[in-house]
């Protein structure tokens, strides 16, 4: 199966047509509507988070989003050029009320592995999810 | 009596019902249209002042946290005020972003409007 491979900008307008792609890749993979829905919303947060966080708001910096699929595993990476720091493995309790944080409580309950590698001019997120286990929130 | 309120793209259709406002939301609400959300929603809240918010989210098949964090601002605005707020005929993946963030009990969730308009 070829790999998605997304070269976009900063700018949440391209959210809309990035989940479309996604689902589809999720879907053609076999994951079913409901772990698609949870991987896709798992991609949206990191993007958002992306143009939040690492590049203040900007919407015109690059982002790259490669997602591959073999063996039963689902691997998206998204890189950055910005300057967003490194989550805590453990993300402390939070109160519902507060804003903030919903994304990556998303990323940490929805994907089997997400990990933060720090590059020397940004950040690279590497998510991982496998065919057939179902999460839940 | 004509209750109906002007509405607007992203909530096309929005009336008075006795002390509650009720408002449809409609499509899919992400960082790149929730800052326009927001103000819809704040300036609906402000020429309305309701004691009771219905949002009809029936038509919205997807939300996200930036979507959320405006829902949770009107929640606590109307919370100071003794408000309440009602999210009605959730859809699948909008009710599970609402169970990741722990929100469900905090809001009051109802099937339909009927359903939110009788408690």
């Amino acid at each position: 199966m070829s790999p998605l491979k997304l070269r976009i900008t900063s700018d949440p307008a391209n959210l809309a047509e990035v989940r479309q792609d996604v689902e589809k890749f999720c879907a053609a993979c076999g994951f079913d509507e409901e772990s698609s829905g949870q991987i896709v919303l798992c991609v949206n947060e990191a993007l958002a988070n992306v143009t939040r966080h690492a590049y203040r708001g900007a919407t015109d910096r690059p982002v790259h989003l490669d997602a591959e699929f073999g063996d039963g595993l689902l691997q998206i990476a998204i890189r950055d050029w910005g300057r967003g720091g490194t989550p805590p493995d453990r993300l402390p309790p939070r109160d519902p009320l507060q804003p903030g944080g919903v994304g990556l409580v998303c990323l940490r309950k929805l994907m089997d592995r997400v990990e933060f590698t720090p590059q020397p001019d940004g950040m690279l997120l590497t998510m991982e999810r496998r065919l057939g286990e179902r999460r839940h929130g | 009596m004509d209750n109906s309120i002007t509405g607007t793209d992203l909530i096309p259709a929005a009336r008075k019902e006795g002390d509650a406002l009720v408002l449809s939301i409609r499509g899919e609400l992400d960082l790149h249209n929730s800052p326009t959300l927001r103000v819809d929603l704040m300036s609906l809240l402000n020429r309305a002042q309701p004691k009771r918010l219905m949002l009809d989210m029936a038509q919205v098949p997807y939300m996200d946290s930036s979507a959320l964090a405006v829902l949770v601002e009107v929640l606590k605005r109307m919370l100071k005020s003794n408000g309440r707020v009602f999210l009605v005929g959730l859809q699948p993946r909008v009710q599970g972003l609402l169970e990741i963030a722990r929100l469900v009990s905090i809001f009051t969730v109802c099937k339909d409007e009927q359903e939110a308009l009788a408690m």
